[in-house]
């Protein structure tokens, strides 16, 4: 089974370029300001949220393991 | 009415050499002006600008191919002809389309220029700056534009880009015809269009080569799109030739105007050279914030729009000012002030939204290390003339020369 993830977009950083919305379209989505929400984190695979996260061109997305904490992204 | 005392020519030298004063001016008194001179919306408030960005189905990139207009300010009329030309080579430009095909374009090259990407590419960008510095110390003195902001992001792209680093100096003449289509001179489009020909002549059989034979360079990168149907041929050739210019016009600008900030606020560069690296990230963003490489953008509405007391009627070209936002009272405290301190420092000197530069990190690394070795090996650095002059662009903030000393 897929582990449970913690996702949090920094909205000090996120500018809204909605490449993570691109990459996991059921995880991430703009709010009414624009910036980035993860709104579902199961809603798609580890492999896309990371590649999310990877893609983000200001780092402003956080990904850990819910159960041990563990950071994989950044 | 209030805003009868403005002086809508935005290429006069007042305004070229101090844009603060007459778009801060702007921003107080008129943020949503109308330009009468060159029929241009001017928008200088940083949440007006924030939010135009991250609304980007209202205000189309599609800024040539829309604009039925010809050029401002004017230019010659024997000339008009070349404008089509420049309009054909500049729409195919990837950040010159709206979603879905801006996304479909931008997605080709993204992945290349992530901030982990990027961080590879920081010993190379060191290396070169020890070489500069290098040759600079030698001499005593340096015009830090010709000697080290231009070479440095030049020979940057010119190795992302797999060209001849023998190269460069044609490199970047073509480069500075290009850059005439921005900057105001009547017979100015002969000259852009000479850099046009140029770059297309010039990158012609490396695209054909990388076609065939691609690398992991970025040439080969945006060729890929090709070959996946997204770009055509031209397409390639306008966006690698896009890439080399973006790729240090910025830079320079970035690395000029924050050494002149440094040089200008002395008790600023006493605190910064207590610990270069651990100010390094900071203090850039604050040169970035300060004294932006890019003035303003333009966009063209895509529907009318209400944006305060105005009304923005579909097709009406519209020019945001990052020069104004970036010294907000609104959301910066002493927004004159350079504090390489300030955190957060929420400048908006890559825009917003859709479109936010796609070389923000590589533009931030270089800027890093830039100014780390700067207040490291030439901790007395002075500008060495009273006269500074910077090319008459709405668009680039740029000096025309900085020497200095130590």
């Amino acid at each position: 089974m897929a582990r449970k993830l913690r996702i949090r977009v920094d909205h000090n950083v996120c500018v809204g370029n909605a490449m993570c919305e691109t990459f996991a379209p059921h995880v991430f989505q703009l709010n009414a300001n624009r910036q980035s929400e993860a709104v579902n984190p199961e809603g798609d695979t580890e492999e896309k949220i990371l590649e999310a996260a990877e893609n983000c061109p200001v780092s402003a997305i956080f990904v850990e393991d819910t159960e041990t904490g563990e950071r994989l992204f950044p | 009415m209030i805003t009868a005392a403005i002086n809508d020519d935005l290429f006069t030298r007042e305004v070229t050499n101090d844009p603060y004063t007459y778009f801060g001016r702007l921003r107080e008194e008129d943020p949503v002006h109308w330009n009468e001179l060159y029929d241009l919306w001017v928008i200088t408030r940083h949440d007006d600008l924030v939010w135009l960005t991250r609304h980007h189905e209202l205000f189309s990139s599609e800024v040539l191919k829309r604009d039925p207009r010809p050029p401002y300010p004017q230019v010659d009329a024997a000339d008009l002809g070349l404008y089509e030309y420049v309009r054909d080579f500049s729409s195919d430009q990837f950040i010159q389309h709206d979603r879905p095909e801006h996304l479909e374009m931008r997605k080709v090259i993204h992945g290349y220029f992530t901030p982990r990407s990027m961080e590879a590419w920081r010993p190379m960008v060191q290396s070169a700056i020890t070489d500069l510095l290098d040759a600079a110390e030698e001499k005593g003195h340096m015009d830090v534009m010709a000697d080290f902001a231009t070479p440095l992001p030049v020979l940057v792209i010119a190795q992302m880009m797999g060209v001849p680093l023998a190269d460069r100096p044609y490199i970047r003449e073509l480069a500075k015809k290009l850059l005439a289509g921005g900057q105001g001179a009547p017979d100015r489009l002969r000259t852009q269009t000479e850099g046009m020909r140029g770059m297309l002549e010039y990158l012609s059989p490396l695209v054909a080569e990388r076609i065939d034979n691609p690398g992991d360079d970025f040439v080969s990168v945006v060729a890929s799109g090709e070959k996946r149907g997204i770009f055509t041929r031209h397409q390639v050739l306008v966006n690698c030739s896009l890439l080399l210019l973006a790729g240090h016009e910025t830079t320079i600008n970035l690395l000029c105007n924050g050494t002149l900030a440094f040089i200008r606020h002395p008790e600023q560069w006493a605190l910064f050279k207590q610990d270069p690296a651990g100010w390094a990230k900071r203090a850039t963003e604050e040169c970035l914030r300060y004294d932006p490489p890019v003035k303003s953008i333009q966009r063209i509405a895509a529907q009318n729009v209400e944006l305060r007391d105005k009304v923005l009627h579909k097709d009406d070209r519209l020019r945001w000012f990052i020069s104004s936002a970036n010294r907000d009272p609104e959301v910066f405290t002493h927004p004159e002030t350079f504090d390489i301190t300030r955190d957060p420092n929420p400048h908006v000197s890559f825009g917003s939204g859709v479109h936010h530069c796609l070389g923000a990190t590589l533009a931030r690394l270089e800027g890093q290390e830039a100014f780390k070795a700067l207040a490291e090996r030439f901790p007395s650095l002075h500008v060495e003339t009273e006269e500074l002059e910077y090319q008459p662009s709405m668009t680039f903030r740029s000096l025309k020369a900085l020497p200095v000393a130590w």
